[in-house]
């Protein structure tokens, strides 16, 4: 510890704190526009100048380290007219936009010069005036009222690592701009427009909406993925108008990704539904809340009357909330009597490590996942373990995903190529083989990680392995949806009642629908029809003798649905989520669109069945911890569970065998931003992909002549399906990939995952 | 002596009817309000839009003065346009709770709303009450002057 003092004030801050932390620390405020906390110093703009006694020299307090006994001014004429002069000269080319420009009253450009007290700008002004970019579909960017601060720059290297962006010419002649100005594609995180201190980077989704003094800012969590992230909700009225971020809050340092900074206008979406709706004679007609649930309970009532408790079912998805999902299973075992209680959920791999055991890594396997995509902010965390020296990050994955840049080893090829290389890396573990360097290195390490996908079979299978073979490997199983892991944990399946306390009766959701004993479903904002293996279950679904949906948006399943429920958004309830670390954090309700929660559903189906299941979101949040021990003592705004086991099932080594016949080999991939199911109904995140297409590298592109944008024909067995082209570098030859999360494509994996198929051009 | 005469022929009474009489022949200074407008100045009626060359409202919608209204009767709603400009979707001003302060004018930072000297807000529904960007470029034309 070294003592500071600041403007008379002392204090004792560690050794390598930089004049502005200690001033932080001291409570002594300092004005700074090119610094920020999550980034290196940089020192640009020479507004935080500050006077250290003893020195002829101004130091720039975001970059300089204190030493012992230093004695700081940061306030005094000189200073204030140095900085008076800083933010004069950046005036001299500013257009002075503020009515039109979108960050008027949350510009740090305004506030300095309020704050300094410029009110005359002594040199003529020659404001810029260059067109708008708007290549970028979520950003706008005007390079005339950037301040060359480089927060985007910076962020764009070191958090996404994607360095889409950076200083183009030098002196006054410096912008921000892609390379040889080329259309603006990244990763589309938004990252920079978040640290942009003035008007030069915009959100589009917001564009000139409403302005920041407007709007309400309510703390929550974002309901996209896995990854947990805490968001600021701005809203005013009813309506959402912008997610941010706040780097204090959570396990995301004010990180956000594509989905959940611009993905929200799916929350105002138009094509949401908001009153309940009942089947008569193959028509929907309009009803009320009490006639739907009065409806559903008498079916309900009946049908259990004729075929007794276990002919019903629930099935849930894991977009809802820890308390909603425990008054599902409650609702199910308890109010029904049945342990029908289905998800379609994993429940063989548990949350081992956090953010923290990646990033602090220095050996870290990512396992057949494409993790940037399906988990966001825990790829930056990846990127950010592998950008460091000394670590290694190893990725298997059949194309070459954007974490190319920071793996020390890449391996890709065909899919089971790829598998053949994790078991040759296996045999290294065991003591042999090609990879036994790189299995010597990762069994030696610190603090080894490994990275899955704990959805499939086979890399469990992997997962287990390594987690046999190396004792001190921490395992991340890379959930998907936002309460993935809650929904489990909650009990929301046949095998586990809360808490992971095993169930005699194990029912199993195709079994019980193909032999027909199950007779009524209850499905809470799931769709079968989207996952590869029910897809081919809708027509059994539709011919339940009961079927009700809840779902905010009209699904694929809920058409078939014998009456319909439109349910409340993340943003419009109460609740926790539970992420893939198994951390427990709470959202809040910001916004209201006169619909029901799930909670409210199954509360008042229950009431009607005779059973008062509590409704208020502490009551049934103080039932949770009393009937899942495992929730018992943890902290629901941002605590971690600790799991009974971390894999557990018979998982079997099977081969990868593509189905069908065909030249090209299809495996699922991610789609940029999105999946089918969810994301799909935002506009602006329809923009990047509107459709599910096949990524397929630029020589077989070439080969089949088509490009970027095309339609291709793919053949599989007897289906020829229509497909738009993505050609991407760093897809292995002769393998292509397609989502299999969206309508258009999941029968087509129902077969297997791993297809075979045939492509030609679309003509016309 | 001078005021004997006075006395005796009323003069005073005489100047008194001059006065009168001067006044027949000068303009009235009363307006027969409602049949005639009342000439008024440096008064704050309802409001108007400066326009462009293009003859379109100088409002770019930054909403300064919905936020310094402190009758909070100034509703205004801005989207982006299709090549990405700033578009003014509704601007509306409740005439019904305007306090005719002029903050809204001194606020603008594009010499775009302004306060004509109209003053006859009465009429018979309170929704009329409520003007709207068209209604105020119109009503620059009754500024006087311009
Ligand atoms: S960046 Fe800030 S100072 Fe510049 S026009 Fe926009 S609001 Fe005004
Ligand atoms: S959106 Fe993300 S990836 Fe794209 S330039 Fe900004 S920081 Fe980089
Ligand atoms: S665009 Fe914004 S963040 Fe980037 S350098 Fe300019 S002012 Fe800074
Ligand atoms: S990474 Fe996941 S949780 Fe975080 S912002 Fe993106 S979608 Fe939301
Ligand atoms: S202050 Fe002027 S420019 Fe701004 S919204 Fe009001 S009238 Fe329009
Ligand atoms: S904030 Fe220190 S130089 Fe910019």
């Amino acid at each position: 510890m070294v003592t500071v003092k600041i403007d008379g004030r002392e204090v004792q801050v560690e050794p390598n704190s930089t004049i502005l932390q200690a001033a932080e620390k001291a409570g002594v405020h300092i004005p700074v526009l090119c610094h920020h906390k999550t980034l290196n110093p940089f020192g640009a703009c020479r507004v935080c100048l500050v006077e250290v006694v003893g020195n002829p020299k101004l130091m720039t307090a975001c970059t300089t380290p204190v030493t012992d006994k230093m004695e700081i001014v940061t306030q005094n004429e000189k200073l204030q007219k140095l900085r008076r002069t800083v933010i004069e000269l950046l005036l001299i080319n500013h257009p002075l936009d503020c009515p039109v420009c979108d960050k008027g009253g949350d510009c740090m450009l305004q506030d300095l010069t309020f704050e300094v007290g410029l009110t005359n700008v002594r040199f003529d002004p020659k404001p810029n005036d260059t067109p708008f970019d708007h290549t970028n579909p979520f950003i706008e960017r005007d390079i005339d009222r950037c301040v060359l601060c480089g927060k985007c720059v910076r962020i764009c290297d070191e958090v996404v690592n994607i360095q889409a962006i950076s200083f183009i010419n030098r002196g006054t002649e410096t912008y921000i701009g892609t390379s040889f100005d080329q259309p603006w594609n990244c990763e589309y995180c938004g990252q920079c427009m978040s640290v942009c201190p003035v008007g030069s980077l915009n959100n589009r989704v917001y564009l000139f909406k409403n302005r920041p003094w407007n709007l309400e800012k309510t703390e929550s969590v974002c309901g996209f993925c896995s990854c947990g992230c805490s968001i600021i909700v701005e809203h005013e009225d009813n309506e959402v108008y912008k997610i941010s971020e706040d780097p204090d809050l959570g396990v995301n340092h004010g990180f956000l990704c594509a989905k959940g900074r611009f993905g929200y206008e799916l929350i105002n979406s138009p094509e949401r539904e908001k009153t309940p709706k009942i089947k008569k004679s193959g028509e929907f007609s309009e009803s009320s809340i009490e006639e739907a649930i009065e409806y559903v309970a008498a079916k309900i009532g009946e049908i259990k009357g004729k075929y007794g408790a276990d002919s019903i079912g629930v099935l849930v998805s894991p977009r809802v909330t820890n308390e909603e999902a425990f008054l599902a299973q409650k609702f199910a075992r308890e109010v029904i009597g049945s342990n029908n209680v289905f998800s379609f959920e994993t429940v063989n791999a548990l949350p081992e490590g956090t953010y923290e055991d990646v990033e602090n890594s220095d050996n870290l396997i990512v396992l057949n996942i494409d993790v940037t995509e399906s988990n966001p902010v825990l790829g930056y965390a990846i990127r950010r373990m592998g950008r460091k020296e000394e670590t290694t990050l190893s990725v298997f994955y059949p194309k070459v995903t954007s974490l190319k840049r920071v793996a020390t080893n890449f391996f890709t090829g065909k899919p089971s190529e790829v598998y053949e290389k994790i078991e040759n890396f296996i045999n290294g573990l065991k003591g042999d083989g090609e990879f036994k360097d790189l299995a010597d290195s990762f069994k030696g390490a610190k603090k080894p990680v490994l990275v899955y996908n704990p959805y499939d079979e086979l890399d469990l299978y992997y997962a287990n392995e390594i987690k046999t073979l190396v004792n001190n490997v921490i395992t991340v199983p890379c959930r998907l949806k936002n309460n993935s892991q809650g929904i489990v944990d909650m009990g929301c399946t046949p095998y586990y009642k809360p808490g992971y306390v095993k169930t005699e009766a194990q029912a199993d959701f195709r079994k019980v629908l193909e032999d027909g004993s199950l007779r009524a479903l209850v499905i809470l904002g799931e769709n079968p029809l989207l996952h590869p293996e029910y897809s081919d279950l809708g027509d059994i679904l539709g011919k339940l003798d009961f079927l009700a949906v809840t779902d905010p948006f009209m699904s694929e399943v809920a058409e078939l649905s014998e009456v319909y429920i439109p349910v409340s958004l993340f943003a419009e309830k109460d609740g926790t989520f539970t992420n893939f670390e198994g951390r427990v954090q709470s959202l809040n309700k910001t916004v209201d669109n006169g619909v029901i929660s799930d909670l409210e559903f199954l509360a008042l189906l229950s009431a009607r069945l005779g059973v008062n299941l509590p409704k208020g979101i502490d009551e049934v949040q103080d039932l949770i911890r009393k009937e899942v021990p495992l929730y018992n003592d943890v902290d629901f705004n941002g605590g971690t569970v600790k799991y009974p086991f971390v894999l557990d099932g018979a998982f079997a080594l099977k081969k990868v065998s593509p189905k069908g016949k065909g030249k090209f080999k299809v495996f699922p991939g991610s789609l940029r931003l999105h999946s089918g199911s969810f994301t799909r109904r935002s506009q602006d995140l329809s923009r990047v992909y509107a459709e599910p297409a096949v990524e397929i590298n630029p020589t077989d592109a070439s080969k089949l002549n088509v490009g970027d944008g095309d339609y291709i024909i793919l053949k599989f067995e007897d289906t020829t399906r229509k497909f738009r082209v993505a050609v991407v570098k760093g897809m292995p030859d002769g393998v292509v990939s397609l989502p299999n999360d969206f309508k258009e494509t999941a029968d087509l994996f129902h077969k297997g995952k791993y297809l075979k198929v045939d492509l030609v051009k679309h003509n016309g | 002596m001078k005021n004997i005469f006075d006395t005796i022929f009323f003069t005073e009474i005489f100047q008194g009817l001059g006065v009168t009489l001067k006044h027949m022949f000068k303009k009235p200074v009363t307006v027969r309000y409602p049949y005639e407008e009342s000439p008024i100045y440096k008064f704050r009626g309802i409001h108007y839009m400066n326009v462009d060359e293009r003859g379109v409202s100088k409002c770019v919608g930054c909403y300064l003065c919905e936020k310094v209204c402190p009758a909070e009767c100034i509703h205004i709603e801005t989207d982006a346009g299709p090549n990405g400009e700033r578009l003014v979707r509704k601007f509306e001003i409740d005439l019904s709770r305007c306090i005719y302060c002029g903050f809204c004018e001194e606020a603008c930072p594009k010499d775009a709303i302004h306060m004509s000297d109209r003053y006859d807000t009465v009429d018979s529904t309170r929704d009329n009450y409520i003007i709207n960007m068209r209604y105020m470029v119109e009503n620059r034309k009754n500024v006087k002057g311009e």
